[in-house]
């Protein structure tokens, strides 16, 4: 009986597993790749004057350094390797 | 007498001297008070005839002087979002953003975004270190700009917060199953610090177009530019909401200055009838040529008493 429960209890725990990664992670990686592209564009909202974007306020933006300044270089390379646009919302719904 | 009074102008019309004598007349009558010179070509301290600097030094009881200087502001600024960055970040990182602070601080507009941050700290510390604030301003196009800052900057922070926003909501949605990165998107550093950056903007607006708080008066010569220049300014300022109480008129060549200066003093009649007629319900002041340079206490004290009937 105990072996039985035991068997049960991995088995549902697989299930619970599969249900994660088969529904909900995918799911949410199309949802937090969203969040990371608007968080890129706000980027380039906020520090564009970097890519020579002019910027009205480049200098209160400055106050913000502190808080992205581990994103700038990863943002500036991704922003600055972007070249298919459409491929890039393609591949996000898996029409690669 | 409000709080702030503002000066402003064409180069050259005497702007200084007038925000300097007003100050004095608001001194003399007990009201402590501060002039400030907004102008990066500062020329307060020559009006006085004493040095003032970018610290505020007292010039007779109940005055003080103080002359903006961009750069250190901006220096300040600078130096406490390095420290900030020290205690968040690797000493490695800083160094690379250093470059960064290096651009930005180079670019146009720092030096009116640093002068325009010294300007709130002065506007909040009314009441509480000084009753009334006078401020010599720079020539017109550049206040302009500066009074109307806020405005501009206050509607596109608005949007920065509301593109962050979307972008937290939806981290927010998938980190349903991630109790502490939940917590983390809650208090975005981000979010808190555009809204403490949206709230002074929003706050100054709120000085500047409270009538009863602020008022602009321009100083003008009886001539045909500064007349035009002025009536533009007046109604940019009135479409952004800025109250303007009248306008100085200087240099008005007296009736007795002999016939050398005759032809010029009856074109300058003409203006002076076109100036009454243009912003005739604001009070309207007109200073005479004076035969001398207005510099020092005893010359600013000749024109004071004048310069005081702007609160009558």
């Amino acid at each position: 009986m105990n072996k039985f429960l035991k068997a049960l209890r991995t088995g549902w725990e697989f299930f619970v597993l599969f249900h994660q990664g088969t529904f909900v992670d995918k799911n949410m990686a199309v949802v937090r790749k969203e969040a990371f592209d608007i968080n890129d564009n706000l980027m380039l909202l906020l520090f564009g004057d970097y890519l020579g974007i002019p910027n009205p306020m480049s200098y209160y933006m400055l106050e913000l350094l502190p808080y992205v300044a581990d994103e700038l270089e990863p943002w500036e390379r991704r922003i600055q390797n972007r070249k298919f646009i459409i491929a890039e919302k393609a591949a996000q719904y898996d029409f690669d | 007498m409000k709080h702030f009074t503002f000066f402003g102008g064409k180069g050259g019309t005497g702007k200084t001297s007038c925000a300097a004598s007003y100050a004095l007349s608001l001194a003399a009558r007990g009201v402590r008070t501060l002039v400030v010179s907004t102008d990066p070509a500062h020329s307060l301290a020559d009006a006085f005839d004493k040095p003032i600097g970018f610290q505020t030094v007292p010039l007779c009881p109940n005055l003080w002087g103080l002359e903006i200087d961009a750069e250190v502001e901006a220096k300040k600024y600078m130096k406490s979002i390095q420290d900030k960055m020290l205690d968040l970040v690797s000493a490695a990182i800083v160094d690379e953003i250093k470059r960064q602070i290096e651009i930005a601080y180079m670019s146009p507009g720092a030096e009116e975004a640093a002068i325009f941050d010294k300007f709130i700290e002065l506007m909040e510390s009314v009441g509480r270190d000084y009753d009334a604030i006078v401020f010599d301003t720079a020539p017109t196009g550049h206040t302009l700009r500066l009074l109307t800052l806020p405005e501009i900057l206050g509607a596109w922070i608005e949007h920065l917060i509301e593109k962050r926003r979307k972008a937290m909501d939806l981290m927010k949605m998938a980190a349903r199953y991630d109790k502490p990165l939940a917590e983390r998107i809650a208090n975005d550093p981000i979010i808190l610090t555009l809204t403490a950056r949206k709230d002074k903007f929003a706050l100054a607006r709120k000085y500047l177009t409270d009538r009863e708080a602020s008022v602009f008066y321009f100083v003008l010569n009886p001539e045909k530019l500064p007349i035009l220049e002025t009536a533009r300014a007046v109604e940019l300022l009135s479409k952004h909401g800025i109250a303007v109480g009248g306008v100085v008129v200087n240099k008005v060549i007296p009736p007795d200055a002999g016939p050398f200066l005759e032809k010029k003093r009856l074109s300058q009649e003409g203006y002076l009838q076109e100036i009454r007629s243009r912003f005739s319900p604001m009070t309207i002041i007109e200073l005479p040529m004076l035969d001398d340079d207005i510099q020092g206490m005893v010359q600013l004290q000749r024109i004071s008493a004048l310069m005081g009937g702007l609160d009558s």
